[in-house]
């Protein structure tokens, strides 16, 4: 067990926010911005309990988003047993435009963030709400104020007055709350387990799976790859799995020519039968508690050696270490897969972890196989040339690739 | 509750002991430390509860005893198999080694005077170290998160030392 379930009591929390969200918002009416995640759904469920019909849910469509998404988190929150009538707002252009051009991670996220609130501002002063309630949680804000990556829901905790600059006060009933600790207030509120269990996505979306500037080219590729990769692994019940998006620019660095030794070195090949590209874009990870935004580094094992170390995670496992251990720049490592001749110069890499509250993961053992099968079935619909499996934990990598 | 919290204000709550986590400042130098981890370290001379160190607040220890804190040779991130060399008290029943997972750039170099060593791993030699005499206590490695899957037994030994202390 968690050390974070300990002593963790859903009604009397729930009692005591409700009375906190009663005193804030008093007579006023309130915005819930809802995703269709366990967050951000839990969150709303908690307000609906202290404002009833002076809670409005607003669902922001992105463009960011999974293939079918925004209707059916409209659909299913609105079902009678949860009862949260979710008003539908698309945007889809705006946070296109917002973020065109940019490659920093960084930057993404915050052009992200700056729109999602104009938005929500907007919706806020049409319906008369002071308030709106979000599904902040604790890492989020661990990890905004400890520097690690801006969560698009951290205003206060960075020092945005949120009234100010946006016409509306933020309430966050569950901000001191780890994942697990939602999904046990999720089931208390009678939440489905379909949904209190359900997968996480971050609140920028495919944007931060969108390694480095966002194309609509990239964009497609990557809500494809995502589709087949929820496909696969969805009966694996891993805790969070999903697929990235990065050209294939590479570094050219000197050092880098010693990656293909320290890969081969850990793998027990020959280093003619090991190359390491390192990619040009980078990804986020956290190394000693700090932000890392370094390098992703792709081995590529000749093809009649690649099955077997398939099939040998701790030779791959010792290969990633010692290639972060000595490259300071190198936060994450991936190990290719399958490869297409001559197809577009775009790659995919899958990621799928075993992960309690989000603060660390372990990179999940998916069958060989599976990744094979998942490889052949991205190749085939002709829009990426590789296709890559991420080895690397949490630390020194983060879950997510921005 | 930071470590700035006097003394007083642990006895006025009637604490039983102290933990202190980790964090991304280096703690190379007594010198250059920041207010924050100066207090920390003034904390730990002072302190007359048992007192558990984890990560950054570990190598403190070490600089704030007389040790040698430094950048590592080879950092550690995420899964690494822990040593142990001496049971002691802390690390009870965990010969002869667990998986533990780490998150950090600097090292233990040199144990302060009196403390023991109890376990190391690979790239690490000071994972976990206690005082001979004094009920301090240090682990690199980190205890408290999921991954650490015999983290909580490290935690119920160190309860184990805190009620001892209660008793005496």
């Amino acid at each position: 067990m968690s050390v974070t379930l300990e002593g963790f009591r859903p009604s009397s929390y729930l009692t005591s926010e409700t009375a906190r969200l009663q005193e804030t918002v008093g007579n006023g009416k309130a915005i819930a911005a809802v995703s269709g995640g366990v967050d951000s759904t839990v969150a709303a469920l908690v307000a609906k309990r202290a404002l009833g019909e002076r809670l409005l849910p607003v669902f922001i469509d992105t463009g960011f988003l999974r293939a079918g998404e925004p209707e059916n988190v409209k659909a299913r929150l609105g079902d009678p047993s949860l009862g949260l009538k979710v008003k539908l707002v698309k945007a889809g252009g705006r946070f296109l435009e917002a973020t065109k051009g940019e490659a920093m991670a960084e930057e993404k996220r915050k052009k992200f963030r700056e729109t999602f609130y104009q938005v929500l501002g907007e919706e806020a002063r049409k319906d008369g709400c002071d308030f709106v309630v979000q599904g902040t949680i604790a890492p989020d804000w661990i990890e905004t104020q400890g520097g690690i990556k801006t969560q698009h829901n951290i205003l206060e905790q960075v020092g945005i007055d949120s009234l100010s600059k946006y016409g509306f006060r933020v309430v966050e009933p569950m901000s001191e709350l780890y994942k697990d600790q939602v999904r046990v207030l999720g089931r208390h509120l009678d939440l489905p387990k379909d949904m209190s269990e359900r997968q996480p996505f971050p609140g920028p979306g495919l944007l931060v799976r969108c390694i480095g500037t966002v194309s609509k080219k990239k964009l497609d590729l990557l809500k494809s790859s995502t589709m087949i990769v929820e496909e696969k692994l969805g009966p694996f019940n891993y805790d969070q799995y999903f697929a990235g998006v990065i050209e294939n620019k590479f570094a050219k660095e000197p050092v880098y020519k010693n990656l293909d030794e320290t890969a081969a070195g850990a793998l027990g090949l020959p280093s003619s039968e090991t190359r390491v590209d390192v990619f040009e874009d980078r990804v986020t990870g956290v190394k000693g508690d700090t932000r890392s935004y370094g390098r992703l580094a792709g081995i590529r094992i000749q093809e009649d050696s690649r099955e077997t170390y398939g099939w040998l995670p701790e030779k791959l496992r010792l290969a990633q270490s010692s290639i972060v251990e000595k490259f300071v720049e190198v936060t994450r490592v991936a190990v290719l897969v399958k490869e297409k001749r001559g197809g577009p110069s775009l790659s995919v890499v899958v990621r799928a972890v075993s992960t309690r509250d989000f603060m660390t993961a372990a990179v999940a053992q998916v069958p060989w196989k599976i990744l094979k099968d998942i490889a052949e079935s991205i190749l085939k619909t002709g829009d990426s040339s590789r296709v890559y499996y991420d080895i690397t934990p949490k630390p020194p990598a983060t879950i997510e690739f921005e | 509750m930071p470590p700035s919290t006097p003394l007083e204000k642990f006895e006025a709550m009637k604490a039983d002991a102290l933990v202190m986590g980790g964090g991304p400042q280096s703690v190379r130098s007594l010198a250059a430390l920041s207010d924050e981890l100066r207090d920390a370290s003034n904390l730990m001379t002072k302190i007359k509860l048992p007192m558990l160190c984890i990560c950054v607040t570990h190598q403190l220890m070490a600089t704030t005893f007389g040790g040698t804190t430094n950048l590592a040779r080879k950092p550690e991130f995420g899964p690494v198999e822990v040593s142990v060399s001496d049971e002691d008290t802390i690390l009870a029943g965990l010969k002869p080694s667990f998986t533990a997972w780490e998150s950090h750039n600097d090292e233990i170099v040199a144990a302060p005077p009196r403390f023991k060593v109890l376990a190391s791993s690979d790239n690490c030699t000071v994972q976990a170290m206690r005082h001979e005499k004094m009920n301090l206590f240090g682990v690199q490695f980190h205890p408290e998160v999921y991954h650490t899957l015999k983290g909580a037994d490290v935690f119920k030994n160190f309860l184990k030392v805190v009620d001892d202390y209660k008793r005496s």
